[in-house]
């Protein structure tokens, strides 16, 4: 198991290498130059650029450049950002905590919810609440995130003014509610249908057979016997899905104005600002691999069958 | 039957029973009318071929039928009371507690995510076991005792002589016990209380039983018990059970998953729940059908026992008619969804009736005495030649094993595995040589090597004299028109995408043998031969049966016109009567087209009916080759001598008259 572990944990270096290097490239390759652009309206002064571009080895080659990144990347030193010249650590800092949030939100609620209606589905297949669910759970697969999110921004939010319509500066769990619940709805469908499916086809299990025949009651039948074995894959998916979602929260954020760390991102691309571009893939790529690397140590815990040499 | 008094009530009583499943097709009667009764302590066996009801009559009697599954008519009396009506809350009550399970499938059968010792406890606290006593079933103890104990019994009554050992006070007990005994007690005696003596399983009565026995008195023996059979605990009774149900190392072994069993293992951890809370009738549906026969014989002989000691009537179902006369003292026989023959098992076997009945007991490998009569008229025709001066026609060998070596990475470990360890053989020309031995002898690693799909470690497979591992591509594909393989599952050797026709007609086209149009003639004479009706040529496998798809895969290596069949398990998975045509297929074909067969199997009693030699295998080593009659009539090593007993039916004496 430990050997197992430390070989994982081995395995991310090149994974966390390699992403880095090419989102560094992407970034590079995009057009305009940012120390132009940090003069703004004002006239070039080729002197202080150049004065600039030595300061943040933008005059050597890119995989130089890139070398620099990780060396100073490893003592969290992101430098800083190239308009106001704030340190990235600081702004990532000020926006991680809040999309943490929010993806912590969205993950209870897709896990709750996502769970709840797929065990009632897969209970009760064929009956009229099965097909509601089925149906509503496709919607959400189907409808992209944004018209999702539009939709309830508009109906819940400026309609109905149930929600407030958008996050503000400091955003409480009210704020978040909404934007959460939308971030989490495409995984939450999934969920119930991966569910359902599971708990669908272990009903019929020889086991659970097996499980009625000692005289069990149909409640503990079910609960241990179907829902743990039918859960399995769903907690390592919900596991899996954690990472996706603070990557994920983009849109959600922009939508109702978060200043999470998917905001910042989006903004950074506009700007050109590469050092936070590049730093918040790298801690985002590093939240994706350590729960997947968590995930697939839980699924030892899970299920017996699974043992790591 | 005149009233009589001293005859008790049925444990078990269903009479006219009808179950139907509803499908897209309609409903389906799964039994009609059906009517069977179980007496407490009895053993009742319910034979038939897959599909016969036999498995959904006892289901619905545990309330558990599949699916669209309901009782239609009839009626269910358990102890007197109807539950065919019963609310599935009502069931719950009853299951486990007055009705124990032991179902076919020891792999599918426990939940893979718990351990052994967690899925028994869930049976003793769902029906509210006092885990420190025995529950004994009064039958039990009014056959166990005579009528001197029963008395002494009552006078010393006490409850708390059922109380079972706990491993606590074990070893104080034992050393107590043994002071008590000095020089009085002889050592076997105290060897055969260490041995016997298990937490958890052997009652305060016993203890004070087996003292009396080797000579303490009885006040001594009653004070020594007393005082340290005090009850047991939780994992004491989960390992007494599994113990009884005959698991070595029950106590270490229940702190174990199902993956770390073996499926004999597995089965005995089944048996155990099945009884843990000591019903009145245990339905054991097929509970040895997926394990070798040894481990077959074990496991029955220890329910037996056991459900002896504890006065539980089994319903025991089963598709094998002389494994049913063996083990049950009354035989119903079920045909589509009817009861054909009801009796006692002698009866049923000796005197059979209905002709499906008939045919069972004439199809019944294991009662089989003698070889098939093709078969013998072949070796006749052998003997003729030999004798006319052909002797090279006779004992001519055309495939030989030698040295056969193989040996297989384990994950995890170091040394090699040795599956086939120096096995040589050869096999002439023209009969069958049939390779017998449990799951994991080597025995299929040895067929699939002669086959070619497999490379050997050390030592040669010829063919014709030719090493066959040492042919060219050319070579291998004019090897592999001549040997041909038949395997054991019949549902997934045929492509389910292929019609009827293409599956046969393949061979032929990849060996680019006539054109379209003589191919099609021979795929209709391959048909006629297998006794299919041409008509199938266009349907695709998963609208046939076992028997005929198995029927097709013989048509298919037939195509060839092969020298020699490789017969992997090739009937393992059949009901008797398939079985048993199949096999008079195989060996008529042999008898007409001089075929050589090597028949790999588990299965003793397929063997006497069409091998002429038999090599037995054991953990991967040949242990035994020689004819099949010398086999079956002087064995030589242990292991055949084990695996002969354990033929189902094999000592049964038969008086056929049909």
């Amino acid at each position: 198991m430990w050997k197992y572990f430390l070989r994982r944990v081995l395995q991310m270096i090149p994974v966390v290498l390699g992403t880095t290097l090419l989102i560094y490239a992407l970034v590079f390759a995009l057009p305009g130059d940012p120390v132009v652009a940090m003069f703004g309206d004002k006239p070039v002064n080729p002197t202080i650029a150049a004065q600039i571009r030595a300061e943040y080895h933008l005059d050597q080659p890119f995989i130089i450049q890139y070398l620099y990144f990780l060396k100073n990347a490893f003592t969290l030193d992101f430098g800083n950002t190239l308009r106001g010249g704030r340190p990235v650590i600081d702004v990532m800092a000020a926006a991680f905590p809040v999309t943490i949030k929010l993806g912590l939100m969205a993950f209870v609620f897709e896990g709750i919810f996502g769970v709840i209606f797929g065990i009632v589905s897969g209970l009760k297949k064929g009956k009229w609440y099965d097909s509601v669910i089925l149906i509503v759970s496709l919607l959400l697969i189907s409808v992209p995130t944004f018209v999702t999110g539009f939709l309830m921004q508009y109906f819940l939010g400026v309609k109905w003014r149930i929600f407030p319509v958008t996050a503000g500066a400091n955003p409480g769990f009210i704020d978040l509610l909404m934007p959460a619940m939308v971030l989490g709805s495409a995984s939450m469908a999934y969920i119930i249908r991966l569910t359902r499916t599971e708990v669908a086809s272990n009903r019929t299990l020889d086991y659970v057979r097996t499980a009625r025949a000692k005289g069990l009651s149909n409640r503990k039948v079910i609960t241990n016997h179907i829902l743990r074995n039918s859960l399995i894959p769903v907690i390592t998916y919900l596991g899996a899905d954690l990472g996706a979602l603070m990557g994920g929260a983009m849109i959600s954020e922009r939508i109702f104005n978060i200043n999470g760390i998917g905001n910042t991102l989006y903004k950074g691309i506009l700007q050109g600002e590469s050092n936070l571009v590049v730093s918040i893939v790298t801690v985002l790529v590093l939240i994706f691999v350590v729960c997947n690397l968590l995930v697939d140590m839980l699924y030892a815990v899970l299920d017996p069958r699974i043992r790591y040499e | 039957m005149t009233e009589n008094t001293n005859i008790p009530a049925p444990l078990l009583e269903v009479k006219d029973l009808q179950v139907e499943f509803n499908t897209s097709a309609g409903n389906v009667k799964a039994v009609r009318d059906a009517t069977f009764n179980v007496y407490p302590g009895q053993w009742v066996a319910i034979v038939g071929e897959s599909g016969s009801g036999k498995s959904t009559s006892a289901m619905a009697a545990l309330g558990l039928l599949p699916g669209t599954g309901h009782i239609t008519g009839g009626s269910i009396k358990l102890e007197g009371e109807e539950i065919s009506h019963y609310t599935p809350k009502q069931f719950e009550a009853i299951r486990g507690l007055k009705m124990g399970l032991v179902p076919q499938d020891p792999m599918s059968n426990l939940n893979p995510v718990y351990r052994i010792d967690a899925q028994i406890k869930e049976s003793l606290i769902a029906n509210n076991i006092d885990i420190t006593r025995e529950q004994r079933i009064a039958l039990a103890e009014g056959l166990e005792l005579t009528a001197a104990e029963r008395a002494a019994k009552e006078n010393v009554h006490d409850a708390d002589d059922e109380l079972f050992l706990g491993s606590a006070q074990r070893e104080e007990l034992l050393a107590a016990a043994k002071e008590a005994g000095k020089e009085i007690v002889s050592e076997e005696d105290m060897k055969f209380w260490e041995e016997t003596w298990t937490p958890g399983s052997v009652t305060r009565w016993n203890v004070r039983h087996d003292m009396i026995q080797a000579g303490i008195s009885d006040p001594k023996a009653t004070e020594i018990a007393a005082k340290y059979v005090t009850g047991s605990t939780m994992a004491d009774r989960i390992a007494g059970l599994l113990d009884e149900a005959g698991l070595p190392d029950a106590a270490m072994r229940a702190r174990q998953y199902p993956h770390e069993y073996s499926g004999g293992m597995r089965q005995r951890a089944l048996i155990a729940m099945g009884l843990a809370a000591r019903p009145r009738l245990l339905i054991a549906d097929e509970p040895t059908s997926a394990l070798d026969v040894t481990v077959q014989k074990r496991i029955l002989d220890h329910l037996h026992t056991l459900t002896d000691s504890l006065g539980t009537a089994v319903l025991f179902i089963t598709h094998d008619l002389g494994l049913a006369a063996e083990r049950a003292q009354h035989i119903v026989v079920m045909y589509k969804g009817q009861i054909v023959e009801s009796g006692p098992s002698l009866d049923v076997l000796q005197h059979p009736q209905h002709p499906y009945t008939k045919r069972l007991v004439s199809a019944a490998p294991s009662l089989a005495s003698k070889r098939m009569e093709s078969t013998k008229e072949r070796a006749e025709v052998h003997t003729k030649q030999a004798e006319a001066g052909h002797p090279e026609n006779v004992n001519d060998t055309i495939i030989s094993v030698k040295n056969l070596v193989r040996e297989f990475k384990v994950p995890g470990r170091k040394e090699l595995f040795k599956a086939v360890d120096d096995v040589s053989f050869d096999v002439k020309r023209g009969t069958t040589l049939a390779i017998v031995g449990e799951s994991g002898s080597g025995k299929s690693t040895v067929a699939n090597m002669v086959l070619h799909l497999l490379d050997p470690t050390k030592g040669t497979v010829t063919y014709e004299g030719q090493d066959i591992h040492s042919f060219d591509a050319k070579q291998l594909l004019d090897f592999r028109r001549h040997v041909q393989p038949v395997f054991q599952n019949p549902y997934g050797s045929l492509d389910p995408t292929y019609t009827i026709f293409r599956s046969i007609e393949e061979p032929l086209r990849i060996h680019k043998i006539g054109d379209a149009k003589s191919r099609e003639a021979r795929v209709r004479e391959l048909l006629d031969m297998v006794e299919m009706p041409q008509s199938v040529m266009g349907r695709y496998p998963n609208e046939l049966s076992g028997g005929q798809r198995q029927r097709i895969a013989v048509a298919r290596a037939m195509a060839l016109n092969p020298d020699v069949i490789v017969a992997d398990e090739a009937v393992s998975a059949l009901d008797v009567l398939v079985q048993d045509q199949v096999l008079h297929l195989l060996n008529d074909l042999q008898a007409e087209r001089g075929l050589t067969y090597l028949f790999i199997t588990h299965d003793l009693a397929v063997v006497r009916q069409i091998a002429d030699e038999v090599v037995v295998m054991q953990h991967g080593k040949l242990v035994e080759h020689a004819t099949t009659d010398e086999v079956f009539n002087n064995p030589q090593t242990q292991y055949t001598r084990d695996l002969l007993d354990a033929i189902p039916g094999g000592k049964l004496e038969l008086g056929l008259d049909m």
